[in-house]
């Protein structure tokens, strides 16, 4: 597959008098494949929107390189925009300007028909709320809003910043429906989002930053894979019993009110076959495998712990990128294989 | 312009007259225009032939003492040459009889001819306050609101998007202003047929209003442009109107009371509401405080203004479309 987004060696530096420097994005990189869906992940201030909105031209970058579909930007940005639909963070509107003509107003600049407008307003569910003013709309329908006018171009290449901020469940299930179809019908779509749940379920895979560098990019199975301790949960009625027999095998094994989990464990049909020949008759036996949450919360250093209040800015500051040949503002490639920096 | 051009401009255009605040002002401004019509309404005649012989009998009585003092006058400017007091040499053309007309003996009763120049001062002002207003929150809500990072979600191409802001802005209070200066004068024209006097409207009176009320158009332009960019500058519609009202009280009043308190020479030169004036009225002459030291009182004239104008908007409208082209949208 072809990447549509690639991004390499990205920095932003924000200056203000008040608050000072803040590097915002460190040698950066992320790839996305055409076609699929690609979850954005990190810790809030970790660089996620900085890195959209350089992509889309609205921050400039310090140094890197940017390439949408093949073409370096914000150079040719101008001939790529019509192929990017995108929502940056919760876009705000015209109050007193209803829904319809919101979207109506985005169709004229875009030299888009009205037709356009009913599809996508359909598509999001807002059809029949469509000409109430959108002071009058909850903050999920405003979303709604939101990701109908990123929807308007029909692009290639969908951006989402968190685009289920305010939906309701149905909501949620709605979206992830909808890009599941976009993805399926061949837009590549890009999600940013704190709902690691949904980005399991959805995306193809992800790329997870922490302070402006990245931390782990792949697909979502590679990266649950590496976390995979081979951990399998056994329930049976004289627990404690079984634990001490699975030990003596030297598996390690942690004992609970009324499990037990072994770990290391390449064939989990050895449980069985070894608790039967006790006599022990096994009532569950499942499989711990990692989900993204804990993967995530791992990895960014940002696992909740008793006590202990996290700051924005606690999360684990990743090595910086080696690049042995490159000076800040050379263009680098970065290889978008899979890598875990724990 | 290509089609997305012409998009972009319907789309603002749009964007523009729908706004609230554009509407909103601008019925307030029609309402100034309607309080003054209807005060100049209540406030007018049309005059009875009574009238008209009194008004006659007392211009002729005034044109003889005219005459009269005309004659008295030159014999002082003789005196006073003679004797070498040239300094108090009197100016004798002030004392015109040809300029003593019928309307200035009418009482309560609308002369066109009289106040029209008046009446587009005026007007000048509303539509300076307009354009100023309505530029700057246009521009100020849109960056305020994402509105401006969603529109650049489609059009990138920064300088196009202000550039075609702005020039829609200007091209909708340019017409405005022209519908504006069309009904208020063409108004006033008729009150004065239907319930006053026309006054003297030759063709030298209609060329100068014609061009006071350009003049006025392009001064209601220049604060448009003023406060689009300064919205633009300060990213919010508070920035443009604060700054106005800064340089209001901090310079136009603070400012010229410490330069007149150090006698500053021409310290009216640095006043940018003389400018305002010079360009309205053509010429004005200006008295600084250090007349009293013995310096002489200078003028001011629209090609001075003119100047200050395009130096001034050349600086904050590229100051304004440089940071734009280069800022980080937030």
């Amino acid at each position: 597959m072809a990447a549509v987004i690639e991004i390499s060696g990205l920095r932003k530096t924000y200056r203000s008098m008040r608050r000072g420097v803040r590097l915002a994005l460190d040698g950066f990189d992320m790839a996305v494949e055409a076609g699929e869906v690609h979850g954005f992940l990190g810790p809030n201030g970790s660089g996620k929107t900085t890195t959209l909105r350089t992509l889309l031209g609205l921050v400039r970058p310090d140094a890197g390189q940017l390439v949408l579909f093949g073409r370096e930007v914000p150079t040719a940005l101008p001939q790529m925009i019509d192929r990017v639909g995108a929502i940056v963070e919760s876009p705000q509107f015209f109050a007193n300007f209803s829904g319809r003509r919101t979207l109506r107003l985005l169709a004229t600049t875009g030299g888009l028909p009205d037709a356009r407008v009913d599809e996508v307003l359909e598509q999001v569910g807002l059809r029949d709320r469509a000409d109430d003013r959108v002071k009058a709309y909850s903050l999920g329908m405003k979303q709604r809003l939101a990701v109908a006018s990123a929807l308007l171009k029909a692009p290639e290449l969908l951006i989402l910043d968190e685009p289920a901020n305010g939906l309701d469940p149905a909501g949620i299930r709605e979206m992830r429906d909808l890009m599941r179809g976009l993805a399926d019908s061949g837009v590549t779509v890009l999600v940013s989002s704190h709902i690691l749940a949904e980005i399991e379920l959805i995306c193809d895979a992800v790329t997870i930053i922490s302070r402006g560098r990245r931390v782990v990019a792949g697909p979502v199975a590679d990266v649950l894979s590496r976390f995979d301790k081979g951990e399998f949960r056994v329930r049976v009625f004289d627990h404690v019993r079984a634990a001490g027999i699975i030990a003596e095998s030297g598996l390690p094994v942690t004992v609970h009110d009324d499990h037990f989990v072994v770990g290391d464990l390449a064939d989990p049909a050895w449980i069985t076959e070894t608790l039967a020949a006790h006599q022990l008759w096994v009532a569950e036996l499942t499989p711990l495998t990692p989900d993204l949450e804990s993967v995530f919360l791992q990895l960014t250093g940002t696992v909740p712990e008793p006590g202990k209040r996290h700051q924005v800015d606690d999360s684990v500051l990743p090595p910086a990128p080696r690049r042995p040949d490159a000076d800040e503002n050379e263009l680098t490639v970065t290889a978008a294989e899979p890598e875990v920096t724990p | 312009m290509n089609r997305p051009t012409v998009n972009l401009v319907r789309a603002e255009l749009h964007r523009l007259l729908a706004r609230r605040f554009t509407q909103v002002v601008f019925v307030l401004m029609l309402a100034a225009f309607g309080i003054t019509f209807a005060t100049t309404v209540a406030s007018t005649h049309t005059p009875t032939r009574a009238e008209l012989v009194a008004a006659e009998q007392a211009a002729d009585l005034q044109r003889e003492y005219l005459r009269t003092a005309i004659v008295q006058c030159e014999e002082r400017r003789a005196e006073a040459l003679r004797t070498g007091n040239a300094r108090f040499a009197e100016d004798c053309r002030s004392l015109d009889p040809n300029r003593v007309r019928l309307e200035d003996f009418l009482d309560g009763v609308f002369v066109f001819g009289e106040s029209a120049g008046d009446l587009v001062y005026f007007l000048a002002a509303f539509l300076a306050l307009f354009g100023l207003l309505v530029g700057a929150s246009y521009v100020g809500a849109e960056l305020t609101s994402g509105g401006m990072t969603n529109l650049l979600l489609w059009r990138p191409r920064r300088e196009v998007v202000l550039g075609t802001k702005l020039g829609t802005l200007l091209g909708t209070v340019g017409a405005i202003s022209v519908a504006s200066i069309v009904a208020y004068v063409g108004g006033f024209w008729l009150l004065a047929e239907a319930a006053g006097l026309p006054g003297n409207l030759d063709a030298q009176f209609w060329t100068q209003l014609g061009l006071l009320c350009l003049r006025a158009w392009l001064l209601a332009l220049v604060f448009t442009t003023l406060g689009f960019c300064l919205a633009t500058l300060g990213r919010h519609t508070a920035a443009a109107l604060g700054v106005f009202a800064a340089y209001l009280v901090l310079w136009e009043i603070g400012a010229r009371i410490v330069l007149n308190v150090i006698r500053w020479p021409r310290a009216e030169t640095l006043m940018f509401s003389n400018y305002v004036g010079a360009w309205l009225a053509k010429r004005i002459t200006v008295y600084d405080l250090c007349a009293l030291d013995g310096c002489a009182p200078y003028q001011l004239t629209l090609w001075h203004a003119a100047g200050v104008f395009a130096v001034l908007l050349a600086l904050i409208a590229g100051a304004a479309f440089v940071s734009f082209r280069r800022r980080d949208m937030s």
